[in-house]
């Protein structure tokens, strides 16, 4: 970026971003400064994906007219604490209007791989059109700019993504990578494949430690381009850290905001697996298809529980005080730290176990690894056996596939091995369309098909209106459990003033475990970058890139009977969970009609893209 | 930033400091000082400055949010911590026990 120090938030369009553009049919490579049009390209991330992608008519996401644009936000590979995130955009396989037309959309990873595209002088690439052969990309810092070439990438194909990434670090050991694994590779038959972001940890020790760009099939959409990987080669590149930086970073570290997600010696409470027992409380933690019961399994995979069986470590990508990562080790006779097994969040370890009907973490961890080496994202992938097996109990004459039921660890792994290597297609499309075709769509746990994450939709109304998955862009997934309002008002509220807000970091370029409040993420603008951008300003510029996205939908095909809860929710609320089931129809109806009230009349204000060439 | 109205020369005078979540609905007011002799006292002081807190600190019925988590002077209170006494001085934070990614 080329930034006028103090720069004012008023004048976009005298702030230049790097731009690599690649025809990867022709082998084309065309690298320039792009001026701002507003506020939303100078903070990066989807805020400028998304204007590009609204240039574009899209009706296949396979098809070469669908970009993929890999950029990072504006505090990334800055000294901003987890200012570390690149994110993918494109119109996704997996997010759908009923139209079938593919909707667009973001997703987010760490690692150090974003800092090193940016340290060797790209904000962003686009990637057009399909190599007929498969490539790795190759960006390098020179003294004249980025250098970025083509190279062949054969000798890569059939290894897990962390297998992928080491083999190109052994060829670029001063590089971070991004890598598809067999998912991608096989991506007409797995439309939830993911990317991996090398971390530090992951090049030292050879154990599979990525990150993930996991949501919405961008691994799917890069494989149909035959980009293998993408390396991002560059010294390090950091300024020497302010004082005012250093003070937030301090705040970042021992903060409030990050304390739900740093180690427990370290005053935290343990990272996101530490939601399973507030969430027990009542009987929110989905359980066979987010079906909770009551009966206490959930317990099974506290913690606490599991700390005598496995050493749990907390780790980082880079230079990240939170070390958010949990990973779990053997625990050998000694006591001591063995073999590295997985690294265990809430939304994989739920998904793959409790909402499985696996309650044996021996069982569990090797369900983790394998969906990580196989390249998918854990959520989709998760859910979309969850569903199955709920079928197979439903269906004990006349199962699907394997026979998989809840619990059947053995058939579980199965299916992740077969779907991530391209051998069950029917399940790599995602849990809508599967439903569909088995018609029994009520209980796929989906939103414009994107599958759930672990909080069950009964006690979450504003599911629907999330644009980039359930969790990273609507932040109302907690709230019956936190405040148990169930209001009209609060939830409208809830879903147009703040939930929306989530997005925020997701332009930024910092994490969400940072946990930054606006008022400190628009200071850090100034003290790191020299944007003067204020609280309202960039409020204001988040919420027209929510918006946005909305008008995107509209554009590929969703209406109103778009935005809806699995029925189920409606039809059959669960006696188990300890809150007032209030997501009815009718209760949804009104809500819709109000959110709609608010969000219609933005999306009709939202200001034009000026500029209607694809740049 | 943080707020002050409570003056500095009065005993137990504790600052609380909050998380996003809270802070963003009270104008990005990320610390607060009170004035208390308890945790509950220095929590309610809170809500009856900030109102728009209320229900993230406190159940229908009175008691303690029981998602949220009280952190003193970086030690995790137990549950029975809201009665706990405290000194001048002291550095309270209240968190939410749940939160995704």
């Amino acid at each position: 970026m080329r930034i006028v120090p103090n720069n004012s938030a008023g004048s976009p369009q005298t702030v230049f971003y790097h731009r690599c553009t690649i025809d990867l049919a022709r082998g084309a490579i065309d690298i320039g400064d792009v001026p701002c049009r507003n506020l939303e390209e100078v903070l990066g991330g989807f805020g400028r994906s998304f204007q590009y992608l609204a240039t574009r008519d899209v009706s296949d996401a396979f098809a070469s007219e669908n970009p993929m644009v890999v950029n990072t936000g504006l505090l990334t590979g800055s000294n901003v604490m987890t200012g570390l995130r690149t994110y993918f955009s494109a119109y996704s396989p997996l997010k759908v209007s009923n139209t079938g037309l593919p909707a667009a959309m973001w997703s987010a990873g760490s690692g150090k791989f974003g800092s090193k595209l940016k340290w060797a002088g790209l904000d962003e690439l686009i990637l057009e059109n399909r190599s007929d052969r498969p490539v790795v990309i190759v960006i390098r810092e020179s003294d004249s700019g980025p250098q970025v070439e083509l190279r062949p990438a054969d000798h890569l194909l059939g290894q897990y993504c962390h297998e992928k990434i080491l083999t190109l670090y052994a060829e670029f050991p001063n590089a971070h990578f991004a890598a598809i694994g067999p998912a991608g590779e096989h991506y007409t038959a797995c439309y939830y494949a993911a990317i991996a972001l090398s971390t530090e940890n992951l090049l030292k020790t050879g154990d599979d430690k990525c990150r993930w760009a996991g949501r919405g099939g961008m691994g799917a959409v890069l494989g149909s381009k035959n980009v293998i990987g993408i390396v991002a080669e560059a010294t390090d590149r950091l300024a020497k850290l302010s004082p005012e930086t250093r003070a937030l970073n301090k705040e970042i570290a021992t903060g409030p905001g990050s304390r739900k997600f740093r180690e427990k010696n370290r005053g935290g409470l343990g990272g996101t697996w530490a939601n399973y027992e507030p969430l027990e409380q009542f009987h929110m933690v989905p359980q066979n298809n987010f079906s909770p019961t009551g009966d206490g399994k959930p317990e099974l995979m506290f913690r606490d529980a599991l700390e005598d069986r496995f050493v749990i470590k907390a780790e980082s990508c880079y230079r990240c005080g939170i070390n958010c990562h949990k990973n779990i080790y053997e625990r050998a006779a000694d006591g001591s730290k063995g073999a590295f097994r997985a690294k265990f969040d809430y939304e994989p370890l739920n998904l793959l176990s409790t909402n499985a009907g696996v309650h044996d973490p021996d069982d569990v961890w090797p369900l983790v690894a394998l969906i990580d080496h196989l390249g998918m994202d854990s959520i989709s992938c998760g859910t979309t056996i969850n569903y199955v097996l709920d079928y197979n109990a439903r269906h004990p004459d006349s199962p699907v596939f394997n026979g998989a039921t809840f619990g059947d660890a053995d058939k579980i792994r199965e299916l992740i091995e077969q779907v991530g290597t391209g051998q069950l297609p029917e399940l790599g499309q995602g849990s809508k369309r599967l439903s569909e075709q088995l018609g029994e769509p009520d209980y796929a746990m989906q939103c414009k098909g994107l599958e759930l994450p672990a909080y069950v939709p009964d006690t979450n109304p504003g599911y629907p209106w999330a644009i980039a998955g359930g969790h990273m862009s609507m932040a109302t997934y907690m709230l019956v459990a936190m405040e148990g309002d169930t209001s009209l008002d609060y939830w409208v509220s809830a879903i147009t003033e703040r939930g929306l807000l989530m997005v925020r970091d997701d332009l930024l370029g910092i994490c969400k475990f940072a946990g930054l409040n606006t008022k400190m993420a628009a200071q850090s603008l100034g003290d790191e970058i020299g944007l003067v951008v204020s609280p309202d300003e960039l409020v204001t510029a988040v919420r027209r890139a929510f918006i946005r996205g909305l008008w995107l939908e509209r554009k590929q095909g969703y209406t109103r009977d778009d935005y809806t809860m699995p029925a189920q929710v409606f039809d059959r609320p669960n006696p188990a969970i300890k809150a007032e089931p209030f997501v009815t129809r009718e209760f949804f109806a009104a809500l819709s009609d109000r959110v709609w009230a608010v969000f219609d009349q933005e999306i009709a204000n939202l200001p034009p893209i000026t500029d209607e060439t694809p740049r | 930033m943080s707020e002050s109205s409570a003056p500095q020369h009065l005993s137990n005078a504790v600052r609380i400091r909050l998380p996003a979540l809270f802070a963003d609905r009270i104008d990005g007011v990320s610390a607060v000082e009170v004035t208390a002799t308890t945790v509950a006292g220095a929590l309610r002081a809170l809500t009856d400055r900030h109102v728009a807190l209320t229900t993230l600190v406190w159940t229908g019925g009175g008691a303690l949010n029981p998602v949220m988590v009280l952190f003193l002077n970086d030690r995790q209170l137990s549950g029975t911590g809201i009665t706990h006494t405290l000194h001048s001085g002291d550095r309270l934070e209240i968190i939410p026990a749940i939160e995704g990614g």
